[in-house]
Formats: structure tokens, sequence, C-alpha cells
């Protein structure tokens, strides 16, 4: 029976080292170790064995079982490393042939700035709220201390749809809607397409607008110079000058336009700012007394402010595009850069 | 408006103030700059030059050599193309080395052989004007050798100012130099009017009667006999040129150097061709026409205030006056007027003629009464002065309505809270009393003041509040970010699902367009869009026939954005557009208003990869892309067989939410392809997102996690081409009972084994139960009620 062993162990390491595949070298595991295996006969055949013979001998069996066993776990790495060698040979890619790009959708800029500007002021306590596009011109004009005989209603640039009914020429309408529902406090902006009767590189006949509006208990104007510098800070970063100066509006007062250091020469002068190294940003005030009137406020105890800016104007200064009329003929090549 | 430096400092000093420091405070006090200019900043070395000998050029017929002494040592030797000067005239001459504008610099230079040592100037070469037919004539008194940049006022600079329209009292030299008098508090000083009136008193020579007082306020006349009308001094030619004005005669430059220098429109009038001399204010007959100093001859309307004679009408009150009794050459009487005319009166007039003069725009601002009287002094002196007029005694001055002294109270506590600055009570009304504010009461906590009659835009504290702003300066005021109290109610319940929905649409690689909002009937016909759709909002004065209507649908609007766009070779499209469409079905005053979606796929949905070809859109991405986004918005809908015109039979399908069609789409129709002259390959959705945002989405509610595995059976019937394999899945889970979780239509297949008019649809059932493993009995259960089930409805056999 050693002998049987011997031969048996030498047999199989001898095999073993021969095969090259590792289908084969799993057909002659299942040869040696397998449940009818060669190695496996022989140590069922140790009940035969003497009772003195048999530790000697399940020793020596067990050796040569382990002897395999090793043999065979050995030629798998090799084979299996070998098997991995060839495959990556095999499947290795030209790192030069472009990728497969999933196609991303954009965001139209304008949509996106709006939705930008939003989110700066409902960080403030800001809310959103809307108005119609075709507007009363009482909510346009009248109701913001802009009567008819108004000089600010001389300028011909309102579309309208009948005598009464216009396109409005800016979102501040919505100031009173939301006045008409609710009293003070009230902090909303509101985003939204505005028209007038103007076309050229830098005048849309349809653009957009965003007005904010803030009532409230001693709201001062020195609040709405620190909400609109936070503002101005976070749309364009930090770095620019901000100025508040003088101008007219019919619905707020003391009234002022907002320049911000010009973001293409920095302030030294160029085309773009005119040669005054500023850029007018936005209009803005607190409100007027009369729109307050008009929306059953009581003056001496709420004050608010009251500010507009165009969208387009915002987007076309920080991305440095050079006509408004990119923004609206959708031009897949313009809208696939933003 | 053009404000020129050297003319301001004739009001205020300005010493010790440079330009750059002038224009940021001006800017800082709201009179807005929107260019610097320097008109003569690059002339250099330009002398009053006086010619000595004109001798003609010995091989050119249109050139002749001067000799012009312009102070040096020797006369000058230059060659000229002019001929409108003579020997002795006085002329500004550019010597070797000098610039002119442009960058232009003089040169020693040979004409025809002769040599030339400079160049004399026509009033062009130095910025002055469009006259180029000759050389500038210089005053006879200007010395020989003195620099002509600053005797011809080239030494200026120029702010060009935009006055905003609640400051009528601004436009003009006076009403700057005033703002700006207040600011520095220096003192502002108005030229004199000295008049030697004559022995022959007005009231002999016209009357003056006002028949509409609501209209015209004041009117003012002067009469001034022997007047001789000629060209206006150099001072008076170069005032009007600093202010972008074309000097004609020294009547009429006369007048509009009054208005540009006190913001106070007069108006001349022959007098000898007024009938029986005397002036009529009255408004305008039915049927009454008026030849303006425009040539244009005008119907007035008997609302439009005019100024008549004893016979007809002379002139359209404030706006523009007749030509029949312009002062021309041979006037030698002149009747001015300086007149209050009704702002309002005056705009509505100005609009309804399409007459827009320096003129209205001042009245329709609001003119100033008191100025009315200066401003007819100044003109009578300056016509005494320049024209040799000579005064008659006295003027006319009819003032039947004054216009009330307003009173404005303010607190100084109040101005300090709505500024959020403290300013001292002190500073607030040493600000007003500078600007012309008088001080009636005052006490510790408040002051009232008389406003002066010239700020038309004062009647209220904060009106008082936004002068010490401005004065006080924007720039030093206080800054603080308000504690806002956000407000309960919510004003767009809709800003919130809106915004979701494109950023869902933008994640499924579709990209966002943002069209104008305008149609017309023509785009909405190609797009074959139903009658309803056709009748739109119309503007009565749109941009073009093109912007003519609102849009009632975004489909007009994405076909034109596919022409646009495949014509400038975009190979594939997948955009989206969320945006109002309107209806002319009016609510409130207002036509309707609503929010829809609109999508487009054309071309390789997958772009080109060398791995292999690439894929087209077609009908089932766009439907997937639909059922994507509705059940994004958690709203269940079916789709229905539609006839819309836009889509093409058989491709064409209406969205069903409840019982209400929400949208449409499909394949677009070839009439429609070819109206827009595109690719039929496209694919187009519209979807009216209104009531579908506003159906609040319940808040997702957790369902456990099966425990116990599923069991997925296949199921493969055949039908009647007829039957809608999707129905076979509705009826499928309709009777697969509560076991079964999900039916996946994974296959449809013809087959010549099938028979014609046959195919076989492939469900994959799943079924499940929350307690225990399903053996395969539950499992065959269900799978033979659902057969059951598709046979007895769709006469399926199992395949
Ligand atoms: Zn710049």
């Amino acid at each position: 029976m050693k002998a049987a062993l011997e031969a048996l162990e030498s047999g199989a390491l001898d095999e073993i080292a021969g095969i090259d595949d590792l289908k084969i070298l799993e057909e002659s595991r299942v040869k040696y170790l397998g449940r009818n295996g060669q190695v496996t006969g022989i140590l069922r055949g140790l009940a035969t064995v003497s009772a003195e013979e048999r530790p000697a001998m399940g020793q020596a069996a067990n050796r040569v079982k382990q002897a395999i066993a090793d043999a065979l776990d050995a030629k798998k790495d090799t084979l299996e490393a070998a098997a991995f060698e060839k495959q990556t040979t095999a499947e290795a890619v030209d790192l030069s042939l472009p990728g497969r790009r999933p196609r991303p959708g954009h965001a139209h800029l304008i949509p996106q700035v709006a939705d930008e500007i939003v989110d700066i002021f409902r960080e403030l306590g800001f809310q959103v709220a809307t108005g119609p596009d075709i507007e009363t011109e009482y909510y346009n004009f009248d109701a913001l201390n802009t009567p008819a005989d108004h000089p600010a209603r001389d300028s011909h640039d309102t579309f309208f749809v009948k005598p009464g009914v216009v396109l409005r020429t800016h979102t501040s309408p919505v100031q009173m809607r939301v006045m008409e529902k609710v009293q003070p406090p009230v902090a909303v902006v509101v985003p939204g397409r505005v028209y007038r009767v103007d076309y050229d590189a830098s005048h849309s006949p349809m653009f957009y607008q965003f007005e904010g509006l803030l009532v409230d208990e001693g709201v001062s104007f020195a609040d709405l110079k620190g909400t609109l510098m936070h503002f101005l800070e976070r749309y364009f970063g930090p770095g620019h000058k901000v100025r508040f100066r003088p101008h007219f509006f019919p619905f707020t007062e003391p009234s002022a336009e907002v320049d911000i250091s010009c973001t293409m020469c920095k302030g030294a002068g160029c085309r773009v700012c005119k040669h005054s190294g500023w850029l007018e940003v936005l209009g803005c005030g607190m409100v007027h007394p009369e729109v307050f009137k008009h929306a059953n406020y009581d003056y001496e105890k709420y004050s608010g402010f009251a500010f507009g800016m165009g969208v387009d104007r915002l987007a076309m200064l920080r991305h440095a595009i050079s006509s408004i009329g990119h923004l609206y003929e959708n031009d897949l090549r313009f809208l696939e850069q933003f | 408006m053009r404000v020129s430096l050297n003319w301001l400092k004739e009001y205020v000093n300005l010493d010790g103030i440079s330009v750059e420091d002038l224009a940021h405070r001006m800017t800082m006090l709201g009179l807005e700059i929107e260019a610097i200019e320097e008109p003569g900043a690059e002339i250099q070395q330009v002398y009053v030059g006086e010619i000595l000998s004109i001798e003609p050029h010995p091989d050119a017929d249109k050139i002749v050599v001067c000799k012009t002494n312009t102070g040096g040592p020797e006369a000058l030797q230059i060659c000229c193309g002019a001929k409108n000067m003579k020997v002795g005239d006085k002329v500004p001459t550019a010597i070797v080395g000098a610039t002119l504008p442009g960058g232009f610099a003089i040169g020693r230079r040979k004409m025809r052989g002769i040599e030339s040592e400079g160049m004399m100037c026509s009033g062009k070469e130095l910025g002055l004007g469009d006259d180029h037919a000759g050389l500038l004539i210089l005053p006879p008194d200007f010395p020989v050798g003195a620099d002509a940049k600053p005797l011809l006022g080239l030494d200026d600079v120029i702010f060009e100012i935009e006055v905003t329209p609640n400051r009528g009292d601004w436009a003009s030299m006076i009403g700057v130099a005033r703002e700006l008098a207040a600011y520095y508090n220096r003192p502002l000083s108005i030229p004199a009017t000295p008049l030697n009136e004559s022995a022959e008193a007005i009231t002999g020579l016209t009357s003056v009667c006002i028949e509409n007082p609501e209209l015209c306020g004041r009117y003012l006349g002067r009469v001034m006999k022997n007047v001789q009308v000629g060209p206006s001094p150099q001072w008076l030619q170069s005032r009007l040129q600093a202010a972008g004005q074309r000097p004609i005669n020294n009547v009429v430059d006369i007048t509009n150097f009054v208005l540009l220098e006190t913001g106070h429109p007069l108006h001349g009038f022959d007098y000898d061709l007024l009938a029986e001399h005397r002036i009529v204010v009255r408004a305008a007959k039915a049927g009454e026409k008026i030849t303006t100093l425009d040539g244009q001859e005008r119907p007035l309307a008997t609302d439009m205030l005019v100024i008549a004679d004893g016979a007809k009408t002379q002139c359209v009150a404030g706006i523009m006056g007749g030509s029949h009794s312009e002062v021309s050459e041979n006037t030698t009487t002149v009747f001015l007027e300086s007149a209050w005319f009704n702002p309002a009166s005056v705009r509505k007039t100005s609009r309804a003629l399409q007459l827009i003069s320096e003129s209205s725009q001042r009245f329709q601002r609001g003119a100033d009464p008191e100025m009315a009287v200066y401003a007819l002094e100044r003109a009578a002196a300056l016509m005494q002065e320049i024209c040799g007029a000579t005064v008659a005694r006295g003027a006319i001055d009819q003032h039947p309505l004054p216009l009330p002294r307003k009173q404005v109270t303010l607190r100084h506590a109040r101005c300090n809270a709505l500024l959020g600055t403290p300013i001292d009570a002190e500073e607030q009304k040493d600000v007003l009393v500078r600007l012309g504010f008088s001080i009636l009461v005052e006490d510790a906590a408040s002051c009232t003041f008389h406003v002066p009659p010239r700020r038309h835009d004062v009647s209220m504290e904060t009106d008082l509040i936004e002068e010490i702003a401005r004065f006080h300066g924007y720039d030093r005021m206080d800054v603080s970010l308000p504690a806002v109290r956000p407000s309960a109610h919510v004003f767009a319940p809709q800003y919130q699902p809106e915004r979701a929905l494109r950023h869902f649409l933008i994640a499924q690689g579709l990209t966002e367009v943002f069209h104008w909002t305008f149609c017309n009937a023509q785009d909405a016909e190609k797009a074959g869009l139903a009658p309803a759709l056709r009748d739109m909002v119309a503007l009565e004065n749109p941009l073009s026939e093109k912007q003519g209507t609102m849009r009632s649908s975004l489909l007009p609007g994405l076909l034109n954005h596919a022409a646009y766009n495949l014509n400038r070779g975009a190979a594939s499209l997948a955009v989206f557009e969320v945006g109002p469409v309107y209806a002319p079905v009016w609510k409130n005053d207002l036509p309707t208003q609503e929010l829809h979606l609109g999508m487009l796929l054309h071309g390789p949905s997958n772009g080109t990869h060398w791995s292999g070809a690439a894929k087209s859109y077609d009908f089932y991405d766009l439907k997937g892309l639909l059922e994507a986004t509705l059940s994004h918005l958690g709203v269940d809908a079916t789709f229905e067989p539609s006839t819309a015109g836009t889509f093409q039979p058989g491709q064409n399908a209406s969205i069903v939410v409840g019982k209400q069609i929400v949208g449409t789409f499909g394949k677009v129709h070839l009439a429609v392809a070819k109206a827009f002259d595109i690719d039929p390959n496209l694919y187009l959705l519209e979807l009216a997102l209104d009531s579908l945002l506003s159906q609040a989405k319940p808040h997702g509610q957790f369902s456990a996690i099966p425990t116990f595995p599923p069991s997925k059976r296949d199921m493969a019937v055949v039908v009647d081409e007829a039957v809608p394999a999707g129905a076979l899945a509705v009826a499928a889970r309709a009777a697969g009972g509560s076991l079964l979780k999900s039916v996946e239509l994974f296959d449809i297949y013809r087959s010549e084994g099938l028979g014609a008019g046959k195919k076989s649809v492939a469900l994959n059932l799943s079924f499940q139960a929350d307690d225990k493993t399903l053996t395969d009995n539950d499992t065959q259960k269900q799978w033979d009620k659902i057969l059951k089930k598709l046979q007895t409805d769709y006469q399926a056999t199992l395949r």
C-alpha cells in the first residue's frame, strides 16, 4: 500500500506539472481528490489495514493528499495568472479614442441666472411672487404713481392690447398685486417677462426682469443699500465697487440707480462702459407714499424698498455676451455654451 | 443736454474743482453724465492770423498763395484752396507743428512746387459746425498771434447730461449752475438785464387776451422795434455751437440762447404780420389748420391751445410757431412771448400732433412761471444789445392763474428713519435752504418750508427727504442688512414645481429654449393649429406683422426653432420650453394666460460615436420622455388617438388626465414640415401644465421592502393586429390580483407562422407576496386567471 501511495503521488505530481489548461486541471483535481478520486479511494481502503499500521498509513495517505492538493493549487494560480495576462493584452483599450458621452441638457441662460438670483434673495428671506404678462394700465402705471399725464408715461414704448390693457413694461405691477393680498411684512422677488417697443443690439421687445419688494416697520435706505450690495457681491463675485446715485422713478423716492465697476476693464474705462468705468445694473428706491396709498398701507407705520433689474443685462455683463439677440435666437451653438 | 463748462462758469464760480470731481459730483447729485467731451482737446498751436497778401499760384488755378501774420518774426507763406477771404481778414492759422481734431498734424509741405508753412482753417476743421465752404473769418478785434483756442471757446469741456423727467428745472445752464452753487455753497450770478425802454408804451401797441386760463396760467410779452436781423456775434454762436445748435440769425439765436440759459422757451412773432397786432390765447377752432415752422400743415383739434392774432391761429401754444408770422430777414418789429402753459395740455397736444420740440419738452415737464419773467427781460436786453432793437416801454404780464405756493413739512426723525442714517437737523435744513426752500415755521422736531415755484417735483415730505439724501451723498449713507420677516402667504405656489420640472427635463438631456412670446396668424396656420388657437390676443402696435399676436401655443415657436437650427447645421434637436401661452378669453379685464410645456426631438438621439451607428429619435423616445415627465409630476395619464393638425395621422396622440385633454404629441405632419421647410422626422409635444403643477403631490409614503423573493413568469399571447398591445398589459394587471406586482411588455413578434393580421405580445409578470415565498401553484393560479381574461376580452391564444 505504501508503494501504491508513492506511485500515485509521483504520477499525480508529474501529471499536474504537465497541465496547461484550467479545465483539465479541474478534471485532474476530481480524478485525485474528488469523491470517487484515487486518493479518496486509498483513504477509504484504510479501513482494511491492521490497527497497528493504520496510523502510519493514514499519516502517509494524508501527506500525499496534501501534496497533490498543494500542487493543484499552485498550478491553478500559475495558470490563472497566465490567463489574466492574456486577457489584459486582448482587452487593452486605445486611450486616445473618445468616450461615449451622455448628452447633457442645458438650462437657458435667462432662467438659469434668474434661478440663481432667486436663490440669493431666498437666503435673505424673500419669496417668489409672479403676475400676468398682459396687464391693465392700472397695475402697470396708475397704481405705481404714474398717472396718464405723467412725464414717465410719455415714452412710446408700451405695447397695447387694447385701451387699458398692455404688455407689462416692467415687473413692478406685481408689487401692487402682492400688496393688495396681504398687509406687511412683505418680502417678495418677482422674476418675469416684460415688453417694450424697442429692438436693437441692446434692446429686445421682450426681455426678462427681476423685481424685489420689502415692506415692514422700519425698513430704511440703508437696508436697501445693504441688501443690494450683498446681492451684487454674490452675483458678480467679490472685488467689484458698487455705486448708488440719485435717479428718478415715479414709484420710489428717494430713488437710485446702481452701478458696478466695469466687469470688462475693472473701472479703467472701455467701450462697454462708455469710458466711464461704471456699468449701470439696477434701479431701486424707497417705496413712494402714493404707492402705499393705492395699496392701503399705512405710510406712517410702514416703509419699504423696491428694486428692479434686467436679468438679460446681468447675464450679458457676467458672461461677456455682446448682443441681447443671442439670448432670444436660441441658436443651439449658443445655448450649449451654458 | 449738452452743458458747456465755460458757459456754466458764467453763473457759478467753479475754481478749484477739477473736471473729474465736478463730473463725479454732478453724477452723485442725480445729473447723470452720459459722456464728457473736450472738443478742442487735440487742437494745439492754432493762432489768430491776419492775411497780409493774396497772390495767385503760378501753376494751379484753384490755389492761392497768402502771406499771413501770426505774430511771429516773419509772416508765413501759406497755400490755400479757399475763396472767401480777403486781405486784412483774420483767420485761425495752424502753424508748422500744430495739431487739429482727429490728431491731424500740420507739417511744412509743397503745394504744386510752392512751399506752404501751415494751414488756415475752416470752422469744420476746428470741430466748429459743418461749414466747410471757406475759412472761418474771425472778428476783427481778435488780437493777431493770440491762441485761437480759448477765443473760439475750444478750450471747453462739454458734459452730456441726461435730465430725469421730474427735474425740468435742471434742463438749462442756470438750472445746473443753481444746483452746483447750492452744493458748493457758492453764489449764483444771474446776468443783469439793463433796458433802455422807449417812450412808446406797449399798451398802445398790442394787447393779450387769455380765453383759457386753466391752460395758460401766465402770459408775458414785449414789443421790440427797429430790429436788425443779421448774423449773431461770435460769442453767441460759440455758445449755441457748444450746446449742439446751429446759429441762424440773431433774433432766433437769442431766443434759443435764452431757452438754453434759463430753460424757459420763448417765441418771437413778426409783429407786423399779426392781424390787429394783438394776441389771443384760446382753444383751436373746429377744422382749423396751421402750417408750422417745419413747413407741415397740421389739422388742429378743439382741445389744443393755440396763440392766435386778431384773425387766425399763429402758433401751437408751447410747441411750435406757425410759418406765417415767423421772424424773417424782413422783420423789423418783434413781439416776444414768454408764457406758462399747462404741462398736461402741452403733452397731449404734442402727442396728438406727433410734434416734439425743445419747447414742448420743457413745457410738458413744467416750466417755472417766475423764470418766464426773467427770460423775457433777458431776451429783450440781448435784442437791444445785439439787434439794435428799441424796446417799447413796459411788458404785458397776464397772470390769471398763479400756481399755489406749496408748503411742506419735514420731520427730522422721519428723515433719519427713512434713510437709516443719522443726519443732523441743521444739515437737513441747510440743504433745503441752499436749494431755495424758505423756512416758514420750525421747532425742534420739524420744519415747514415754502417750495420754490420751479420745483414741480416737490409736494410732500418724502420729496424733501430725497433732497437731503442727494446732498448728503448716497455714498455716505449707512449700510445695513434688514431682518426680513417672511410673509406667511405663498404668492407663487407653482414656482418651485415649475423649476423642478425644468431641471428634471434638463437632467433627461433636453436643452431649454426661451422664445419671445409673440406669434402671428401665418405661423399658427402653418403649424396646423386648431381654429380656436388661431384666434390669438392681438397687439395694437406690434413691432412688425411677424410679432403681431401673443402666442396661443408653443408649437409654432418650436417649429421655427427647428428650422433656424437645422439651417445652421444642427444634426439633432432635443429641446423643451416651459412658458406662457395666451388666449383671448377675458377674465378680470385680462386675457387668459397658461403655462405650457413644449418638447421637440429630431435626429440622432445618442450622437455619433466610432463604436457604432447612431439611433434616431422616434415616437417612443418622445412618449418615454412624456411618461417620465408625467411620473415626475405624479400624474396618471392615458393616451388616445388624436386628429390634431400638427401631427401625422397614426402618430398623433392626445394626453388625457381625468377626462381632460391636457396635451398632444406625435410626429410632425408632412404638410407642416414642408411649410416650415424642415425634415419631417421630427417629434413634437405640447402639454398644459397649470392643472398638473397645482395638484399638490402628496408626500411619498414608505412601503416595506419585500422580504420574500418575487416569482417571474412570462406569457406570450397571439392577438389580432388591431388589439393595442398596451391594452393587454392593462387587462393583465386588472386580472392579476394583489400578488401581481408588475407587468412589463417586453416583446412584439410577427411572423408568417402566426398568420397575417396577427401579432404575438409577450408580457413579463412578476408575482410576490408580503408574507411568504410563493409556490408554483400560487403563481400558476394567478397566471391562469390572467390568460383567461386575455382570452375572453381579446380572443388571445397562448403562443
Ligand atoms: Zn469698462
